[in-house]
């Protein structure tokens, strides 16, 4: 384990509920000090159940999304996978050519232990196949001074880190440029990860006083001057 | 058949069965009946009609032209003797474009009708229904069990018909379809699903080896009747009759005291309000046509704020209105009972009203055809002239009454033309015809390209469009699990799935209109809709301003906007998303020939007196466009270094040409320019200097990198410089962009996107997603797509013009180019500026700034006149600029706006 990797370069450290956090440009978010990756929103098999019901999606985005994961792991090497809500799109989207990806991927990482805490989508898509080896758990969910939660809401005595909202942050520059970029985003006592899935969409986020967003583009996470 | 023999033969039979005689009888002592004569026309597509013709008829609403064909269709297919069926088969269908028409459609087929009924039951035996969007469920199923002999009806709603599985056994029984306005359907893809409905109404026609069904369309002005005509009925030949009754037209202009000299945009507005109001009050109905919805909820209400006695008396249409409001408004229009409406396009169709004296169009009329349509709209009542009069919004607007009649004079009117080949309607049109019987692949790619639309479609895009249809693309791997039509085992495809299938059916059509919230007062009646963003925009408490009313915003709920009425000062307007319609070439060309004129000291015309000083300032500092000149403008101030080129244009040309000029400039050293666009001209503002008067000439050539040299070394030199070309405006605008605003369209039209049925809002949520994102998936996994294509396409053709675009291109390298050096803004010039400064900055400052401007300018020009103080003078133009002519009202009322950055910067190259 190379500090380099734990370390990235082109992630953003920062400091939150007295812990170093770093938030990844793949939209994860790590927590070196116990080894943790977060992710939130993958909604594995969105394409698939668009098809499923009769729209027209190119296929590729559950084998993107796999990959991009495949990638961090290998890159962290994470004790533990923690998937904040919304693992599975819908219950369509469990079609054989999904559930090979997942198993196949999982095959790959056998080593690192995996956490779903149900979102929304997983009450309806149904937990994930026993095989995958996903423990599966209701929200909130304590791991060391965080609530690993789907749904952002606030927590009596830790700092929530919660997905679903798929935050999304519109930055406008000169002239009629706009920018539409994913983005995290703190405030106090929780932590907002946008969506990691692709093919998932956002909700756009103002920017409000005692809220920090931090957009993600160009292989970068931003820090925005205040105000 | 039988019976279409016995008529149809009627003319030239020496000895006509009596029959059919018989009914021509009863229907012209109906015409004496009234007091009319039939026309000339009116005979004529009598007659072409009953020869089994197809035609076009060319005459202006309110000309008789619905009687044209309507007796026609009674004396060539209405039966000749009392049936004994309960009921006749659906034998004529009427399509109108507008479903508030229908109704009225059926009163006036209605009446000859039921006056026919004594003397000939037999033709009476005619049911007529309506078929539309708004037709109520009791009657649609009375409908899916039996269709009326005489159906009235939309192109979506005939759409829907088609899917229907017995399509072929409920219209295979048509012998006419009668296509009203096709003008307004022509240029569009609601038109191209006409042309697709009208191929397989014949289809069915000519497989049963009946008579070829009888096409008619009716059509407004246009300059190009013959192809709109080979457009409606997808082959060559066919009648044209042109309606011709003499109807006085007078097209004259409202013209201000004295002409502003440096107008900016919409500075007349207010000036002009107390004439406005006169001609109103000289009239006993007027229609204030406007270019925008925007405008007109502002002009409404500025005439209410001037005559609050006029209440109950003036009212607004537009099309955000709730449909109850808008018929309620048509009623006390047709009543007579309304002394003006502020109206926009919403009013520019349908059936007359009679009382209607006078038409004013406040700003510019954009085309003439437009203005024929307009004008057309009043003068009804025998021997009244058809009068429209136009309002300017600012100075140089006065240019384009004397150049709009010159036009007309000469019969220059704008030609319209058939979206080529678009794949969303066509995809959408197989669904339709799988649910809709099925079809064989071979036979409909043939009936397809008998249509205009589609005479040129090709083996291999047609080959992609069964593939989308059938599993996504032509790739099996790339939508897995997948389908929509599939062939069954004789090789008829079909819809599999009846969920697809129901779907389908209430998606159907091509309109697709922004996200809208609907407005509702508080336990109380619906007013309207707005854009869901500006609703968005909107907290609790604020004001705006809409059906002329003023609105307080409580709450936003479930996609609907719940309002009180206020008072109250602070408002904002609503600005809805519609096009801003740039200036046709045949007015634009027409304006500057008046220019020309102008510049030969002929001022002859009304508008151009009035216009005359501030022409001279133009002429005297630099110089007047004229046909076989280019006038550019070069000037320095605090800001940097201006250029301002005059092509005459139109807007959408003009920004396409300001980036690419910029774009080839940038290729020499690397610049950022500000851009600003009107429909005359427009301006490049750089910080640093540019050296135009030597860059100029070079870089209005083709050619300027290495690609568009390579692309102009293949092929002819024709082709070669139009990729150039292409690939040059596609490089200068931030394409990708603005295409994935089309694809929005092209989505929803071929069932990418799914739009949820009516009335269920919550169901289907995981169908649902923004069309950006599926933009973003089909770039990324699917790059080949022909709808991604298709939507690059339609930017190019319709939002940058890319003909026009590339037709000005050529014409400014035959004209002289006039380069003038000027130390101040001209006139021309300065609306250019003004354009810019409303992009850039806060309104305050706007109004702040011109006021200054326009002093320090009117000193220059030597002004006799007492200029007003510098506290006047800003009050005057915060107001006036909200009468603009295409203001952003929201940024003018509105003064709590965060202000705006530099506009339209080009990324720096």
């Amino acid at each position: 384990m190379d500090s380099s990797s734990v370390f990235p370069e082109n992630g953003l450290p920062v400091q939150h509920a007295g812990e170093h956090l770093w938030l990844l440009p793949e939209r994860a978010l790590w927590w070196p000090a116990e080894r943790v990756l977060f992710i939130a929103d993958l909604h594995l098999g969105k394409a698939a159940t668009y098809r499923a019901l009769g729209q027209p999606v190119p296929a590729g985005t559950t084998r993107e999304n796999l990959a991009r994961l495949s990638r961090l792991l290998q890159a962290y090497r994470p004790a533990q996978l923690v998937f904040l809500g919304d693992f599975l799109h819908a219950a369509q989207a469990r079609t054989p050519s999904v559930l090979d990806a997942l198993a196949q991927w999982r095959d790959a990482h056998a080593d690192v232990q995996c956490l779903l805490v149900r979102g929304n989508h997983d009450d309806r898509a149904g937990d994930p196949p026993v095989t995958l080896r996903i423990q599966v758990v209701d929200e909130p969910w304590p791991t060391g001074t965080f609530a690993a939660c789907h749904h952002p809401q606030r927590h009596a005595t830790r700092t929530v880190i919660a997905g679903h909202l798929h935050p999304v942050l519109s930055l406008r520059g000169r002239g009629r440029e706009h920018l539409r970029l994913p983005c995290f985003c703190f405030e106090a006592g929780c932590i907002i990860l946008p969506a990691f899935g692709e093919f998932t969409g956002g909700w756009t986020l103002s920017p409000q006083p005692g809220r920090q967003l931090y957009p993600v583009g160009g292989q970068a996470v931003w820090r925005l001057p205040e105000g | 058949m039988r019976r279409a023999a016995i008529t149809g033969e009627a003319t030239t039979a020496p000895t006509p069965a009596a029959s059919a005689t018989f009914v021509s009888k009863a229907l012209q002592d109906w015409f004496a009946a009234r007091g009319w004569k039939p026309f000339g026309f009116q005979r004529e597509v009598w007659k072409a009609v009953k020869k089994g013709e197809s035609g076009l008829l060319h005459a202006t609403t309110g000309a008789g032209k619905t009687y044209a064909v309507w007796l026609a269709a009674l004396q060539a297919f209405a039966p000749t003797r009392p049936s004994r069926a309960a009921a006749l088969p659906l034998t004529v269908l009427w399509l109108t474009p507008m479903r508030a028409l229908a109704a009225d459609t059926v009163r006036a087929l209605q009446a000859p009708l039921d006056a026919l009924y004594p003397a000939q039951p037999g033709a009476a035996a005619w049911t007529i229904g309506a078929r539309t969007g708004d037709t109520a469920s009791g009657e649609r199923s009375a409908q899916s069990r039996r269709l009326p002999s005489v159906l009235v009806t939309t192109p979506e709603s005939l759409s829907v018909l088609l899917s229907r599985a017995d399509a072929k056994e409920v219209l295979g029984t048509l012998r006419m379809v009668v296509v009203d306005e096709w003008h307004e359907l022509l240029g569009n893809k609601r038109g191209v699903q006409v042309q697709l409905a009208l191929a397989r109404l014949k289809t069915w026609r000519s497989a049963a080896g009946e008579k070829a069904l009888s096409v008619w369309g009716m059509s407004a002005t246009l300059g190009n009747l013959e192809e709109a005509m080979g457009t409606l009925l997808g082959q060559p030949g066919g009648t044209l009759v042109r309606g011709q009754v003499p109807k006085k037209l007078v097209i004259d202009s409202l013209l201000p005291a004295s002409s502003e000299r440096f107008p900016w945009g919409g500075h007349l507005g207010l000036t002009m309000l107390p004439q406005v109001i006169a001609e109103i009050e000289s009239s006993t109905t007027t229609l204030v046509f406007t270019n925008t919805r925007s405008q007109s909820e502002i002009w409404y209400q500025a005439l209410l704020a001037a005559k609050p006695e006029w209440a109950g008396l003036i009212a607004l249409h537009h099309g955000s209105l709730d449909r109850g409001v808008r018929e309620w408004v048509e009623l006390g229009l047709k009543k007579g009972e309304l002394r003006a409406v502020v109206c926009t396009s919403s009013l520019d169709l349908g059936v007359d009203f009679l009382p209607v004296e006078r038409v004013l169009q406040i700003g510019s009329p954009k085309g003439v055809a437009r203005l024929l349509q307009r004008a057309g709209r009043s003068g009804h009542a025998p021997g009244r002239p058809s009068r429209l009069t136009l309002v300017p919004t600012h100075s140089i607007e006065m240019v384009e009454g004397a150049a709009a009649r010159a036009a007309i004079a000469a019969g220059h009117i704008e030609a319209r033309t058939s979206p080529e080949q678009p794949l969303d309607v066509l995809v959408q049109h197989l669904v339709t015809v799988a649910l809709g019987g099925g079809f064989l692949p071979e036979d409909l790619y043939a009936e397809v390209r008998g249509t205009a639309a589609y005479a040129q479609l090709s083996r291999e895009t047609w080959d992609w469009c069964l593939s989308f249809v059938r599993q996504g693309g032509p790739s099996l791997a790339a939508y897995p699990d997948y389908r929509r039509a599939v062939p069954d085992e004789e090789g008829v495809w079909r819809v599999p799935d009846a969920r697809l299938a129901r779907r389908h059916r209430m998606n159907i059509g091509t309109i697709v209109s922004d996200a809208s919230m609907s407005v509702q007062y508080l336990g109380g009646a619906r007013i309207g809709s707005v854009e869901e963003s500006f609703a968005a925009r909107l907290k609790p408490g604020d004001c705006f301003l809409f059906g002329g009313r003023l609105l307080e915003m409580v709450r936003i709920r479930e996609m609907t906007a719940w309002v009180r009425r206020a008072t109250g000062k602070r408002h904002a307007v609503p600005r809805w998303n519609g096009g801003r319609m740039p200036l046709s070439t045949t007015l634009a060309d027409a304006v500057v020939q008046q220019l020309a004129l102008a510049g030969e000291g002929r001022y002859e015309t009304p508008e151009l007196q009035r216009v005359r000083p501030l022409l001279e300032i133009q002429q005297q500092w630099s110089a007047l466009p004229t046909p076989h000149t280019l006038l550019a403008e070069v000037l320095k101030t605090r800001e940097g270094w201006h250029l301002f080129l005059y092509p005459f244009a139109g807007r959408h040309v003009h920004l396409g040409l300001a980036s690419l000029i910029a774009w080839r400039v940038a290729q020499h050293a690397p610049r950022t320019f500000s851009i600003a666009v009107n429909d005359y001209g427009f301006e490049l503002l750089c910080a640093q200097e540019v050296d135009w008067p030597a860059l100029l000439p070079q870089v209005l050539r083709v050619g300027h990198d290495a690609r568009s040299q390579e692309a102009m070394a293949h092929g002819d030199a024709e082709a070669g410089r139009r990729a150039a070309l292409l690939h040059e405006v596609l490089q200068s605008l931030n394409a990708s962009e603005l295409a994935q605003r089309r694809f929005r369209e092209i989505a929803r039209v071929s069932g990418l996107i799914f739009q949820g049925y009516p009335g269920e809002k919550r169901s289907n949520k995981q169908l649902q997603a923004s069309s950006s994102l599926f933009w973003e998936v089909f770039r990324k996994y699917d790059p080949a797509n022909k709808l991604l294509l298709q939507a690059e396409q339609e930017l190019l053709a319709q939002e940058l013009e890319i003909g026009r675009l590339r037709d000005s291109l050529t014409r400014m390298n035959t004209q002289q180019l006039v380069v003038q050096q000027v130390p101040r803004p001209t006139p021309f010039s300065f609306p250019l500026m003004v354009e810019r400064f409303r992009e850039q900055l806060s309104n305050e400052s706007v109004a702040d700034r011109i006021a200054r401007i326009v002093t320090q300018l009117e000193k220059a020009a030597g002004a006799g006149r007492p200029s007003f103080s510098d506290e006047e003078a800003v009050q005057k133009v915060r107001q006036t600029l909200a009468f603009g002519q295409e203001t952003r009202a929201s940024d003018v009322t509105k003064s709590q706006r965060r202000s705006r950055k530099p506009s339209r910067p080009l990324p720096p190259l």
